[in-house]
């Protein structure tokens, strides 16, 4: 019995040895690798910033850990990816961070997803006839450079507003960021341009915006809706499309299984290219510009190697 | 270092104190009565009415929604009436059976259901399945005063439970509605299940239920050190679980689950000398 009442404390002594925040920096958390890759362009050395979700994981299903409540709870600005996408895990955490700096609406969140260009949004009245729709649009809007120009820019006003005295810093890493992403996406259309309008399919609605850019054309997805096994009926009529228009290509993020990629690819002679949607989904990926780097070299090699149109 | 993760920690340690006072008790009744899985079977049916009721429109697609709450104890009343029925006829097919066909089917429609979803439904199953990490002092209130109604209620009654659950395979216990009882039981028992899942998860209820229980047996064979013996371990467990999840942090949930089989095996492996010597000092 005495360990049992001893428990409490030394529950107490173990938590006080962790370590704890130093600086003044501002304290900058994001949902997603790829908002953490964009508010440090911004921020450099003048804020920190950390992200909750690692970039191999699916931004819809996080596995919440004691330490998210305390980064929420410490955090001076949350920047979220918006239009759903945290749905399922998200909400009851800020709740329960005891911020309400970073409560939604408040001064200390920043939904990235207010100033970018969405796709995917359903005009009029939603049906079921209409099959898989996010009633706020497509959440994987950061697949798109000039998105990512727009959430720095978001994220750099942000900043500014609540860090006034390195404003100007902000501004000129920003003016930086800007002019990279600028010559780095000259280089990636001149890589596709041989290949605009070559078909694809894609596991997940995840490239839209991707494609949009670089001019790809998504003719269906592996998976009728988020979530729910493919019917035999969405199968088959998928995989007689992709032989009528002669697709070669399967793009898998690579948190989905790719079981029934590879079965329709087998079937149908194309070839699963499993690409990284965030920064982090693989090592060389480690960077906003480097993500667009390592998703570029993988598609125009996968289009040489199948001779995709 | 403030307080501040100990903070954190009180609601989902409170949590576990009250999953830890209903579930170890409950769980000798699942145990004596050898119906190990019927509350993933029950929570199952449970989500699936929840399922069901989104789709409906008077939810508007929330699953936040006050009527989705009653929908879903609806169809675990259903359940409990299932189960209580197929106990009268035993008999030649096992209880068990009936209990993995009701989680296989309530499954499979729930997948079914979410397929005809209006609205996106990847969020869905998370929505239903509570995370204990992030349990707010309301909902601790909230159940802390349900789960006291449904133990006095078992208090109360406890001949009549106990008379029944320690029956089971054997005679009838005489002058009792056996039908009745075991209804009683297993409605009150979803009830439980169905407001535990929604703050916990699946995987951690079914843990609270089964493992105090069973690591109890290992050493009492009598109904009330059994309950001391579970309460104990739970209580330890609880508070075991959270500490490792905080400092390795691991997903909570999962810590704990896999904390409570870590100490169901310590506890095995003692077993024997602890045993050896109760028989001696008696």
């Amino acid at each position: 019995m005495t360990t049992f009442k001893l428990l409490p404390f030394a529950f107490l002594g173990v938590l006080v040895a962790l370590p704890a925040p130093a600086g003044a920096a501002l304290n900058v958390i994001t949902t997603t690798a790829d908002l953490e890759a964009l508010a440090r362009e911004v921020g450099g050395d003048r804020i920190k910033v950390e992200s909750l979700a690692r970039g191999y994981q699916d931004p819809h299903f996080v596995e919440a850990k004691p330490s998210f409540m305390i980064k929420l709870h410490r955090a001076d600005l949350l920047i979220a990816v918006g239009r759903e996408l945290e749905l399922g895990w998200l909400p009851p955490l800020i709740t329960q961070a005891r911020n309400s700096k970073i409560q939604p609406g408040g001064a200390g969140y920043l939904d990235a997803s207010l100033t970018a260009r969405i796709l995917d949004i359903p005009t009029g009245q939603i049906t079921r006839a209409m099959g898989d729709v996010h009633p706020s649009g497509n959440p994987h809007y950061w697949l798109d450079p000039d998105n990512g120009k727009r959430i720095a820019r978001a994220i750099a006003a942000k900043l500014s507003e609540m860090d006034s005295a390195n404003a100007a810093y902000y501004k000129e890493r920003l003016a930086d960021f800007e002019r990279r992403v600028d010559a780095a996406d000259q280089g990636w259309k001149a890589q596709m341009a041989p290949y605009r309008g070559v078909k694809v399919v894609t596991y997940h609605r995840s490239w839209s915006n991707f494609a949009d850019h670089f001019g790809l054309d998504v003719i269906g997805y592996v998976e009728p809706r988020p979530g729910i096994p493919p019917s035999p009926s969405h199968t088959i009529a998928l995989m007689k499309a992709m032989r009528e228009q002669n697709v070669k290509i399967i793009i898998v993020e690579p948190y989905f299984d790719a079981k029934t990629p590879n079965s329709i690819a087998r079937e149908t002679g194309a070839k699963v290219l499993v690409m990284p949607p965030s920064v982090g989904g693989l090592p060389q990926a480690s960077d906003y510009i480097k993500l667009f780097d390592t998703d570029v070299k993988m598609l125009v090699d996968a289009i040489k190697a199948t001779g995709a149109k | 270092m403030d307080l501040d993760t100990l903070r954190f920690l009180a609601a989902p340690f409170a949590a576990s104190l009250i999953l830890t006072g209903i579930h170890a008790y409950l769980g000798v009744h699942v145990v004596e009565r050898g119906v190990i899985f019927v509350d993933l079977s029950l929570a199952q049916i449970a989500a699936f009415g929840a399922t069901v009721a989104i789709l409906m429109p008077f939810s508007g697609g929330d699953p936040h929604a006050p009527g989705i709450y009653w929908v879903s104890l609806l169809f675990t009343f259903i359940g409990a009436a299932v189960f209580a029925t197929i106990r009268v006829k035993r008999a030649r097919i096992p209880q068990e059976a009936i209990i993995g066909i009701c989680y296989a089917v309530a499954s499979a429609a729930s997948i079914l259901a979410m397929s005809k979803a209006t609205s996106e439904s990847e969020h869905l199953k998370d929505m239903l399945v509570g995370n204990i990490l992030a349990v707010s002092w309301e909902e601790v209130l909230k159940t802390a005063a349900l789960y006291a109604a449904v133990g006095v209620f078992h208090y109360v009654f406890r001949k009549q439970f106990l008379a029944i659950s320690m029956s089971h395979g054997g005679g009838e216990p005489p002058g009792l509605n056996v039908r009745l009882w075991d209804f009683l039981f297993y409605a009150s028992f979803g009830f439980v299940v169905t407001s535990s899942v929604a703050i916990a998860g699946v995987l951690l209820v079914f843990c609270y239920l089964i493992v105090p229980s069973v690591a109890a047996m290992l050493y009492s064979e009598q109904i009330g050190r059994r309950l001391a013996i579970g309460w104990s371990m739970g209580t330890i467990v609880s508070a075991l679980g959270i500490f490792l999840s905080v400092q390795l942090d691991l997903p909570t949930g999962a810590a704990m689950v896999c904390t409570f089989g870590l100490v169901l095996i310590l506890m095995a492996l003692v077993r024997p000398l602890l045993v050896k010597r109760t028989v001696e000092t008696r």
